[in-house]
């Protein structure tokens, strides 16, 4: 070996050592790997929530945050070994399957619920949350139960699936159909509508704060949360139920729980995170 | 994108799409007739200096040409409510559109009344016609004319705006687009579909414009 040879190998070594140690433990062998399409990509590029916390919402300085915006970020890091390298679009339920389709987004982690119709349109992962629907309506409203709602009016966010559920069960209902979680609010606040039809996960927080509000509380349409991806991206669809799994084994999703939710409500959201806990039926 | 254009899904859609159209045609066609009422009666009343209306009608014009259509919308539909004042989807949208309308026309006609020679107001007040009456027999016939292109222009917006509307739930073309999209996915067919009649709606509007503007320029035709 000549000097130049050497004196260039040696930084050359300690240079690769450095890069390898530099790898996050993170990204470790237990994770399958990348697809080539996201790792040219060198990022992450999320649909997310913006308007459903603890889920997905704005911080103080607009940016994304939450317990799904998390889990996307850890993905993220366990991909790229940075929860940096993401990019977070706020999605909301009518544009987050044309999203993803139109290559806007990789995946979908924005409260999508699992369907069959929608999985003709694209792939789901395993699923990683249970959740149901309840109806906020006015403080004063005499509606006690569901059938109630018969001839009046409820809000619902546009593309949500509480809309099959009210067309098949109370079809005489009339659905004011809005964006946003604040403009249903709104609307119901200004006695718009007689009820204001979401996930309860969302409803609950609301009536919790509001007392101008309260839920009616029959939970109906229980179902099952997947991320979303394009079809046919089996390698991207296995590597991201692997990155779900350690991320329940490591507990990270216990932890991100506490840090988005208030105390008292924190234990009912941990049991809508933990599929052994969703009632039979 | 996997999935090619479906012709046989727009088909199944257009009886949605129809009510859409309809609810857009309506909503559209009530917000031009009265956006060019108050487009006039702004235009006169500004052209006159008229106390306290003239002002008005200038600053309603300042404030509706300087800010978003949607916080308009927005301000109207949520807003208002908490003033006192709850107008239906429907009438919020109305509302919402006039008004938008309405202040662009004021100044369109307004353009239009300053294109008639001041030599003629002045022989028209000396004749001892009054204000109302020169408007009605010098200005109107003179100054409409020259209005009418960018009145369209207005209209046209006015119709194509109406799409906003989908944000406060009015069951609109775009709306039952949306909506359409949120359980369907099938993007391409939907505003492939919504665009084409947009189409067809603004070039009929156009089409029926150009008639009024050729019927009122036959006194002024050149044999």
């Amino acid at each position: 070996m000549s000097l130049t040879k050497r004196m260039l190998a040696a930084p050359l070594a300690i240079a690769i050592a450095l890069m390898l140690s530099m790898v996050p433990s993170a990204r470790a062998q237990d994770l399958p790997g990348l697809p080539d399409a996201i790792k040219k990509q060198g990022l992450l590029r999320a649909g997310v929530k913006c308007d459903y916390p603890p889920d997905g919402y704005l911080d103080a300085q607009g940016k994304p945050q939450g317990v799904e915006v998390s889990l996307a970020k850890q993905i993220a890091a366990y991909a790229f070994g940075s929860a940096d390298k993401i990019e977070l679009v706020c999605v909301t339920a009518a544009n987050r399957i044309p999203s993803l389709q139109g290559g806007k987004i990789d995946l979908i982690l924005a409260t999508l619920g699992v369907s069959a119709e929608r999985a003709q349109v694209i792939d789901f992962s395993n699923n990683y949350a249970w959740g149901g629907s309840d109806v906020l309506v006015d403080k004063d409203s005499p509606i006690k139960s569901l059938k109630e709602f018969a001839g009046k009016s409820v809000i619902v966010m546009k593309g949500a699936w509480q809309i099959g559920w009210f067309e098949k069960n109370v079809p005489t209902a009339q659905l004011l159909k809005l964006d946003s979680v604040s403009d249903g609010l709104q609307a119901l606040l200004q006695k718009r509508a007689d009820g204001f039809a979401h996930d309860f996960e969302v409803l609950r927080p609301i009536a919790k704060k509001n007392t101008q509000v309260k839920l009616v509380g029959e939970i109906y349409q229980l179902g099952f949360r997947g991320v979303g991806m394009r079809k046919g991206e089996s390698e991207w669809v296995a590597y991201v139920n692997a990155a779900l799994k350690k991320a329940y084994s490591d507990g990270l999703i216990a932890h991100w729980i506490k840090q988005h939710v208030d105390p008292d409500l924190q234990q009912s959201v941990i049991d809508s995170w933990d599929l052994s806990k969703a009632p039979k039926g | 994108m996997k999935h090619s254009f479906d012709v046989s899904y727009i088909m199944a859609s257009i009886p949605a799409l129809l009510d859409g159209l309809l609810m857009t045609a309506i909503v559209s066609a009530i917000s031009i007739v009265l956006a060019i009422a108050i487009g006039i009666a702004g235009a006169s009343a500004r052209i006159f200096n008229t106390p306290i209306v003239a002002p008005v009608a200038a600053g309603y014009v300042a404030f509706i040409r300087n800010t978003p259509l949607l916080v308009q919308i927005f301000f109207i539909f949520f807003g208002l409510p908490t003033l006192g004042l709850k107008l239906s989807v429907f009438w919020s949208s109305v509302v919402a559109l006039t008004l938008w309308g309405g202040a662009f026309n004021i100044e369109n006609f307004r353009g239009g009344f300053l294109s008639v020679a001041k030599g003629l107001r002045e022989a028209a007040l000396s004749l001892g016609l009054d204000r109302l009456q020169y408007l009605w027999l010098v200005a109107m016939p003179l100054g409409l004319r020259v209005s009418i292109p960018s009145v369209l222009n207005t209209s046209i917006s006015v119709l194509k705006n109406s799409a906003y509307l989908q944000a406060i739930g009015l069951a609109e073309l775009t709306y039952v687009a949306m909506d359409k999209l949120a359980t369907d996915f099938r993007t391409l067919e939907m505003f492939a579909s919504i665009g084409c009649i947009y189409l067809v709606l603004v070039l009929g509007l156009s089409w029926l414009a150009r008639r009024i503007e050729r019927i009122l320029q036959r006194p002024f035709a050149v044999e």
